[in-house]
């Protein structure tokens, strides 16, 4: 071995302590810049759309997805159920629509009225919506079940707010 | 529909399509099985909740009807013929009862209306989403009765 490569002791503890202390200041420091940057970090969607489910999930039937929202009611905050049926129609575009009755608030189901199969039943008075959420007339709603304003990133499905059809 | 202003409000205007009062039956006691007394009404009151939330255009979700574990049993079902007896005059078509108290079993013939008893659960020790399960189920198994009983 030529004297080049040898390591003095002075070198061996310069290069010991360099490291160490490198370690040490990324482990103060690394919590500091995580916080300082965390506003940037944070999900773009959090504020009002709520990730619902993987887009693969969703076929041309309707399906029923829960999920929970913030809600502020007066000095309370909590955390609300909600519910969409969501399917792709012919084009392939994804269709979330709230189950909400429009008649007086009741949950609508999909394809469980025997006699009149492939529409949404509502089983409080008997109310009808056909797949794109039309209500049918006769039946007691008078307004189209009420869509969700949605996103698709990075696969999966963001719910917003519900709105009357026409709006959303 | 609850029993809060903005519901009665909707319910003066649409009588005719909410005949369906829903009462809890809720004991009470903190002596012996005061845990499991609270951790039934717990349970279900879950389940009134969220039935109320799926079928809240026909059903009338009333505030508990609360008593002490021990209080007589003659007292109650004659209470409890009151407020239904009351409920009926005043125009509701349906009374359902749901309760984790299976000493009501015993009464039901003497009530006017129809009693649904929920399964004892530790609800306490479950994971949120076993949790959500049962309640959702225990709910379903609660709609279907609600809506055999409409027709």
């Amino acid at each position: 071995m030529s004297d080049k490569h040898r390591v003095t002791r002075r070198q061996f503890l310069n290069y010991a302590l360099t490291g160490v202390g490198g370690f040490m200041a990324a482990g103060t420091l690394m919590p500091m810049l995580r916080f300082a940057f965390d506003p940037i970090l944070k999900e773009e969607a959090g504020t009002d759309m709520v990730a619902v489910a993987d887009v693969k999930e969703i076929t041309t039937e309707p399906k029923r997805f829960d999920f929970k929202v913030k809600v502020k009611d007066a000095w309370y905050e909590s955390e609300e159920p909600r519910s969409a049926w969501v399917y792709k129609d012919e084009k392939g575009e994804i269709v979330a629509l709230s189950p909400i009755c429009k008649h007086l608030g009741c949950t609508v189901d999909w394809n469980t009225d025997k006699e009149h199969p492939n529409q949404f039943f509502c089983p409080c008075h008997y109310g009808r919506y056909t797949k794109d959420g039309t209500n049918v007339p006769g039946t007691p709603p008078q307004a189209p079940l009420d869509r969700y304003e949605y996103k698709v990133k990075d696969g999966k499905l963001y719910l917003g707010k519900a709105k009357p059809r026409g709006e959303a | 529909m609850k029993w809060i202003a903005a519901d009665v409000e909707i319910y003066a205007k649409e009588k005719d399509y909410i005949d369906t009062a829903l009462i809890s039956l809720i004991p009470i006691t903190i002596a012996d099985g005061a845990k499991a007394a609270a951790s039934g009404g717990e349970f279900v009151q879950l389940i009134v909740n969220e039935a109320e939330r799926q079928l809240k255009g026909r059903v009338f979700l009333f505030p508990p009807f609360a008593y002490f574990a021990n209080e007589q049993r003659e007292g109650l079902v004659q209470r409890l013929g009151h407020w239904t007896r009351q409920l009926m005059e005043d125009g509701m078509k349906h009374v359902f009862y749901v309760t984790c108290d299976d000493a009501w079993k015993e009464y039901e013939t003497q009530l006017s209306g129809r009693l649904w008893i929920v399964p004892a659960v530790p609800l306490q020790n479950m994971d949120e989403s076993y949790k959500h399960e049962i309640v959702r189920d225990q709910t379903s198994r609660l709609l279907n009765f609600f809506i055999s009983q409409w027709s």
